[in-house]
């Protein structure tokens, strides 16, 4: 019963956006011996699942999508050293790496869908804008990414999505990532055409691609 | 107004901070702070309001708005503020009736104001959306030129290869490719009959200070436009700031482009609509600007027409025009393709909103000018003349009409017909539509006039 109200107050500390408050509940848990990662998929993880939903309806924005994340994170910062010191794994869905390609400096899509991840489960590098290929492919590696996403709003920078895919290859690391692409002027014909394996017109659609493509993974 | 090099001070010696503190900590506290002051509220039901004190209020918001929280400039990462004399007296001597283009196509653009029967300027075309190799580009804006009577300046389409090779931005292709745009633009608009036309979205292709520059040398004129874009929200990079340094030193006429996300920083329509204000005083003193030129988006759907952004751009409109002689421009990306039923609706709708509002307009793309070749010049033709048509209808009477026309096509915006490429429904050759497209166009033509827009 106490274990079901601490994940109800994780869950609402979210929702509250209340950083505050989501320290002092993951320091409850823990000092309750109660098991921080059903905290995190029974508590925080639904509260931020309630906020995706909520942005898609319009009921909230990019600043909710920022502070629940930040919410997260400052819960995560108590609750993952405890899962450390258990030896227990949490659940994610996945770990991506997401930037806009060099030459285009266009950054609140690619960072509504970075937070829209977040919300989901999955964990995100948002490398930023004008991103170089040699970025993508070493922040990959360094995090050892699932799926590299990469955007794009002009017609002009699109080759740059291409030439990332080709230095995937060109230093035989292609088959290691998930490559899904997107951005205004982004289509899935040109997604296939640069052999990327995925495209999504719109945030949540990428989100949905990404599990689906995870699980395929799996 | 201070200068220009005073701006640049600032811009180097501005209170330090971070893009996320300036975003999170500074821009989106104040936004809502102001919405919530000032009691704004969306009201879906009245896409189009008639309220001058809800106007006059998200004016004073959007300046607050300005005062308070400045420019960022990512490059410096320093905020740019300018003080409430500084924004009054900016205001004061913004321009009004910037002239553009050369010889018999030279014209006054005059600043609006909502209801007014001052016929609006008409700036059409591509809207910067991307065609595939030079000479359907050729094709196009020599058809604007035959085909667009009612235009006042044109915005030329971004070439996506020249010479057979992709066009890539920061590589010297771009540069190439902006040459070429220009020089093609300009040779275009002389067969087609109308050499003084202005271009007024400068080189398309240009998406960096150099090739913006370098396209500038071959054949642009000071009296055409150029575009010189904020990144949401309110920021502005050394690159654009390099562009505003040339453009005042060429006497060129800059126009202020603003994309304020609904969805984004902004938060919903209310923010967006202030935000918007706030803007239209970045234009005038920090780009030192010929007119604002604006297009609120949605940031899920990717184009103008949404019915929050119709709110938002309304309100703002009317906000703005109410309460300052900068002249405005909306632009308006509509999410079906040509020929198809959809697009008609969305430009009725778009077109209405900015002209009853106070604004002038810039028609823009169809398929959210993201789709390569999918536009035509039968488009920007119509907005044209449903501009100069719905001149003098009272506010209440278009909320009625858009909302007609709103529910026509709000439920296909998830996923709007892409409709026909230029090609497809166009005589390329001889630069006029196909009969199929002819006939189409008369039917919604009809049906639009049935709707109370007499075409």
């Amino acid at each position: 019963m106490v274990t079901a109200r601490v994940f109800e107050e994780l869950k609402e500390a979210i929702l509250e956006l209340d950083e505050e408050k989501v320290q002092k509940v993951a320091n409850d848990l823990v000092a309750q011996g109660i098991d921080p990662v059903e905290g995190i998929e029974k508590g925080l993880s639904q509260g931020m699942t309630i906020i995706g939903d909520k942005f898609n309806r319009g009921e909230v924005y990019l600043p909710e999508l920022i502070r629940a994340s930040n919410t997260f994170n400052a819960a995560m910062k108590i609750l993952e050293p405890e899962i450390l010191k258990r030896g227990e794994e949490r659940t994610r869905r996945g770990t991506v790496i997401l930037g806009t390609v060099k030459g285009d400096i266009h950054k609140i899509g690619k960072d509504i869908l970075a937070m829209l991840m977040k919300t989901r489960g999955f964990e995100v590098y948002n490398l930023g804008e004008d991103v170089s290929m040699s970025t993508f492919l070493k922040q990959a590696a360094e995090h050892s990414a699932d799926i590299i996403g990469m955007s794009s709003l002009l017609t002009t920078t699109m080759p740059g999505q291409k030439e990332v895919i080709e230095l995937l290859k060109e230093t035989g690391v292609r088959d290691r990532y998930i490559v899904m692409v997107g951005g205004g002027p982004v289509s899935a014909e040109w997604a296939k055409e640069i052999g990327a394996d995925g495209y999504a017109e719109t945030a949540e659609e990428a989100v949905s691609l990404a599990d689906e493509l995870m699980s395929g993974k799996r | 107004m201070i200068s220009l090099y005073e701006v640049i001070d600032r811009v180097m010696t501005g209170r330090y901070c971070s893009e996320s503190e300036f975003d999170m900590e500074i821009l989106v506290p104040r936004i809502r702070e102001l919405v919530s002051k000032y009691k704004i509220k969306y009201d879906p039901d009245n896409p189009i309001p008639s309220d001058d004190g809800l106007a006059d209020r998200v004016f004073q918001a959007g300046f607050e708005l300005f005062r308070d929280v400045g420019v960022y400039c990512p490059d410096t990462e320093r905020i740019l503020r300018f003080s409430e004399e500084e924004l009054c007296e900016a205001l004061a001597q913004a321009p009004s009736a910037p002239v553009f283009g050369e010889g018999k196509d030279a014209k006054a653009l005059v600043a609006r104001k909502p209801e007014s029967t001052a016929r609006p300027w008409c700036f059409i075309g591509a809207g910067g959306a991307a065609v595939s190799n030079e000479e359907l580009f050729a094709s196009i804006v020599e058809a604007y030129a035959g085909f667009m009577p009612l235009a006042d300046s044109i915005t030329a389409p971004s070439i996506v290869s020249i010479n057979g090779r992709t066009v890539r931005t920061g590589s010297p292709l771009e540069v190439l490719a902006s040459i070429r745009a220009v020089v093609l633009g300009r040779e275009a608009l002389r067969r087609g009959g109308r050499p003084g036309l202005p271009i007024m979205n400068s080189i398309a292709n240009a998406g960096t200070d150099t090739a913006k520059i370098a396209g500038t040398q071959f054949g642009l004129r000071p009296s055409d436009g150029w575009p010189v874009g904020h990144t949401a929200e309110l920021k502005l990079e050394y690159q654009r700031f390099n562009e505003i340094a040339f453009l005042t030193t060429f006497g060129g006429h800059i126009c202020a482009e603003t994309a304020p996300i609904l969805g984004g920083y902004c938060g919903g329509p209310e923010g967006t609509a202030v935000t918007n204000v706030a803007y239209h005083l970045s234009g005038i003193i920090t780009m030192r600007a010929s007119l604002h030129l604006t297009f609120p988006t949605h940031f899920n759907y990717g184009c103008t027409t949404t019915r929050d952004v119709t709110w938002a751009v309304s309100v703002s409109n009317q906000a703005i025009s109410r309460n300052s002689h900068f002249p405005l421009l909306v632009i308006s990306y509509a999410a079906a393709g040509p020929m198809t039923e959809m697009v008609y609706y969305e430009i009725a709708s778009a077109i209405t909103t900015t002209v009853v509002s106070g604004g002038s307009i810039e028609f823009g793309g169809v398929a959210k000018a993201t789709h390569v070749d999918h536009f035509t010049p039968m488009e920007p033709r119509l907005a044209s003349e449903v501009a100069h048509r719905v001149v003098g209808m009272t506010r209440k009477e278009a909320n009625g009409i858009v909302k007609k026309l709103l529910e026509r096509y709000e439920g296909n915006l998830a996923s709007p017909p892409l409709g026909k490429k230029y090609a497809e429904c166009w005589d390329v050759a001889r630069r006029v539509p196909g009969k199929e497209y002819v006939d189409f166009d008369r039917k919604m033509r009809k049906e639009l006039s049935n709707l109370g827009i007499p075409l």
